[in-house]
């Protein structure tokens, strides 16, 4: 494989090293500049994924056929739809590296590089990233499933029609991203399409985790040619794969064949699409970017912000906001929390709105808010931690003349503002569908008590500004730390939702309830208050000196020693 | 005044600027010149207080900047030597989030900003990202916010950098007047001409000691030489730069 590689042209190789790094933006993860590192855990992540998927699949109870048959097909829905799902991550958190930038163009562009040579090694460095997550999340249900679909003997056609269908899957949704940036490029005035551009990466990460987590499994004979589902099957691309797997397999019933060829149909579209919008930017877009002013002007009338408490809070809040909504690392990560708040919220509301009206607030929207209020409040905390540009940060060291508390303050303020108060503003709004009126309003009571917990509790021993921190590369974790915390916190919410379900027509109880919260709230809150008195605002946390000293400097030259004992002397 | 009293910052036991001293008076003009590597960086940080001098102490009115860092903070303006702004702020939002952290009236502070930008020919670009400035643009961005305050101490670290001739000429006005209104300015830069014709007084540091602190004036009556750049020349500069420029010449020719 390496020799093949070497045998490729040198400018390509390059190439292909440089935007292979530049695949996935690092410092948007909080993880050490070593691509191979990053990927060794992206693939880690997925292969365990896989394992136990494969695992799932093997120790199972003894079924019937048509059991086995249902177990199959649900495996292999979500599979497609986690493949589909990794794809559609990568391809957002690539978005701006899918085609050149004004970077590209300006150190490529005098150089002698054939713009062919520049789009190849891209398409190339893309495709490397997928093949490893399709790699990655098949490598042991990829064995494991096509065995137990058709045994030994008919292992290889099952295997061939399982990798073809997860890599097309994936392809598809690879260029669909790449069909809609690119025809967006085309079609839309430059100016327009890079302010448009962060709306449509946004989106689409809302979009595929969402689609992730609301597709519903049709995994029986019966539900999938029920006539109530057909629409679904028509418009989902899931389907359509799973569909296009089983005729490969030849298990698919005759009445879906409709649905598999519209996976060939749409995979044809995409491609060609693609493949034309790829060539077409390649030739009109470089050109566009090289003529693309520096100075974009700003739009006109949007400048106004309203105050959030005193100057330094404001100051604090409104850079927060800023910062979240331009910059593209924090667009992502915010949207990658966002997205599961919204998949949980919408995921309540469409068990909530199956139960005829007039509803009490039943223990599934309890349990649920508590834990949007969860990955809301602490998502938000770990993107703080991901610093925008710390060599800006000079200006917040020198204008720092209010004391560290106040800081810190504006700090928690920002977290209730934009972490929190989203969040309880969906729950009121959730809350309208329930009856009486006073149990969801003493549940958002509660929900505020728990969100002013999660925010108090997850800035115990900050003294930082949201954003202009920075962090020890590889040090902070925050992908482990961040996935610790909502599991713990997903427990205590489905306990704490439960055991709310049976206080709210206990008023002795509920009250009981409000005061251990109020006092765990208090007690956080004046533990950070008295803390943050001593605290020294910290904008940089400096490695270990790596030069160590081995003791060996006892005896000095003599003239080192006459200049030191001068300066003590003086 | 601002005082440094016997200042050394050490890093792993290396000296990067060993037992300097030296004075900025109200009113004056001081020039801080040596070549990279000088540790002229470094004394410029320890004087914002960016970092803390291993060795020695720096006095703003008399008193160790340490004792009172918000008192002096808030008496300071500096424009750093390279242009780092939060770019994804405008120029507009950005000073504004400098007017909340120093704690300004809305009102008065959005009349400054805006006629800091008005007259630093910003005021149509004000909306637009700073990351699309050029560099003279950003250098406005950071002189705007060092004055917003109308601070006492200005420390300037190669204000010039990127900056067209009309604002060059502008902002070389601007330290002669602030030194007038009885500011302290502290003035680096590589540019020695301007060096020369803007500042009153000079000190000159070399492989991270002090090795001249006077007046121009004095100076090239102490060495009898005819310039400013003849007098830096022979303090700070070591090698042959003809025979240099020759030797990179000869090397890419080969």
């Amino acid at each position: 494989m390496r020799k093949l590689f070497e045998r490729l042209p040198l400018q390509f190789r390059v190439l292909y090293r440089q935007f292979l790094l530049r695949v996935v933006d690092l410092e948007a993860l909080s993880i050490e500049a070593d691509i191979p590192r990053f990927l060794g855990q992206f693939a880690g992540v997925l292969i365990m994924f896989s394992v136990i998927q494969a695992l799932v699949l093997l120790i199972h109870p003894i079924m019937t056929p048509a059991e086995t048959l249902s177990m199959l097909w649900h495996s292999e829905q979500l599979l497609i739809a986690t493949i589909m799902l990794v794809t559609g991550l990568i391809a957002v958190v690539a978005w701006d590296n899918i085609f050149p930038d004004k970077r590209d163009v300006m150190v490529l562009g005098p150089l002698p590089v054939r713009p062919r040579v520049i789009l190849l090694a891209k398409v190339a460095a893309s495709g490397a990233v997928l093949a490893l997550a399709v790699f990655s999340l098949n490598i042991a249900v990829g064995i494991v499933l096509p065995l137990i679909q058709g045994g030994l003997l008919r292992f290889v056609p099952n295997a061939l029609a399982y990798w073809f269908t997860m890599t097309a899957a994936s392809a598809f949704i690879y260029g669909s991203v790449l069909a809609l940036q690119g025809f967006g490029a085309l079609l839309l005035p430059r100016k327009m399409f890079l302010r448009v551009s962060g709306v449509l990466q946004f989106g689409s990460f809302i979009f595929f985790l969402g689609a992730y987590f609301l597709l519903p499994y049709l995994a029986t004979p019966a539900a999938l040619t029920a006539a109530e589902d057909q629409k679904l099957l028509g418009w989902s691309p899931s389907f359509w794969f799973f569909a296009m797997f089983n005729q490969l397999n030849g298990t698919l019933p005759t009445s879906l064949n409709w649905v598999a060829e519209r996976a060939w149909i749409g995979l044809g579209v995409v491609g060609i699409t693609a493949a034309a919008a790829l060539l077409l930017c390649y030739l009109r877009t470089m050109k566009k970017t090289v003529e693309e002013p520096d100075l974009v002007p700003g739009v006109r009338g949007l400048h106004w912000m309203p105050r959030f408490g005193s100057l330094l809070q404001s100051a604090v809040v409104v850079f927060s906001i800023r910062s979240l909504a331009r910059s593209k690392h924090h667009r992502v990560a915010y949207a990658f929390y966002l997205a599961i708040v919204i998949a949980i919220g919408f995921s309540a509301l469409k068990h909530l709105l199956a139960i005829p009206a007039p509803r009490p607030p039943t223990t599934d929207y309890l349990i649920a808010t508590f834990m949007m209020m969860s990955v809301a409040v602490i998502g938000l905390r770990s993107i703080f931690s991901l610093p925008i540009s710390l060599r800006a940060n000079w200006v917040l060291r020198t204008t720092q003349i209010s004391p560290p508390e106040r800081y810190i303050s504006a700090t928690r303020w920002a977290l209730i503002l934009l972490g929190f108060f989203p969040v309880w503003l969906c729950a009121a709004l959730m809350s309208l569908c329930f009856r009486p009126i006073s149990l969801s309003a003493a549940h958002l009571i509660l929900l505020t008590l728990v969100g002013l917990i999660l925010a108090d509790l997850s800035l115990i021993g900050v003294s930082k500004i949201p954003f202009a921190c920075s962090y020890l590369p590889g040090k902070t974790n925050i992908q482990y730390v961040f996935w610790f915390f909502i599991l713990a916190l997903s427990s205590i919410a489905i306990y704490l939702g439960r055991y709310e379900q049976r206080t709210l027509h206990d008023r002795a109880r509920y009250l009981e309830l409000i005061g251990i919260l109020v006092a765990l709230d208090l007690g956080v809150w004046a533990f950070n208050r008295v803390r943050a008195k001593s605290a020294t605002l910290s904008f940089e946390e400096l490695p270990v000196e790596v030069i160590t000293t081995l003791g060996l400097n006892v005896v000095r030259p003599h003239t080192q020693m006459v200049a030191t004992e001068e300066v003590h002397l003086s | 005044m601002l005082e440094l009293r016997r200042v050394s910052k050490h890093y792993s036991g290396i000296p990067a600027v060993d037992d300097v001293s030296f004075c900025a008076r109200p009113g004056e003009v001081t020039g801080y010149l040596g070549p990279n590597g000088s540790g002229k960086s470094t004394t410029i940080k320890m004087i914002t207080g960016l970092i803390d001098p291993t060795f020695g102490e720096i006095l703003f009115r008399g008193k160790p900047i340490q004792d009172a860092p918000i008192t002096y903070k808030e008496r300071l303006g500096y424009v750093p030597e390279e242009p780092y702004l939060y770019n994804h702020l405008s120029a507009a939002e950005y000073l504004t989030m400098v007017a909340q952290l120093r704690g300004l009236p809305t009102r008065e502070s959005s009349k400054r900003i805006d006629g800091l930008l008005r007259l630093l020919a910003l005021y149509d670009d004000r909306h637009a990202s700073i990351s699309g400035y050029s560099k003279g643009m950003r250098q406005k961005v950071l002189i705007a916010a060092a004055l917003l305050h109308n601070p006492e101490l200005v420390v300037l670290d190669e204000p010039f950098s990127g900056l067209d001739v009309g604002s060059a000429l502008i902002l070389r006005s601007l330290i002669h007047e602030l030194a007038a209104r009885g500011k302290i300015v502290l003035f680096s830069s590589h540019e020695l001409d301007t060096v020369e014709r803007v500042s009153t007084r000079v000190v000159i540091l070399h492989r991270g000691k002090l090795v001249a602190d006077d007046s121009i004036v004095k100076l090239r009556s102490l060495t009898e030489l005819p310039s400013l750049e003849a007098i830096f020349s022979q303090l700070a500069v070591e090698q042959d730069t003809q025979g240099a420029a020759q030797q990179i010449a000869d090397l890419i020719h080969a």
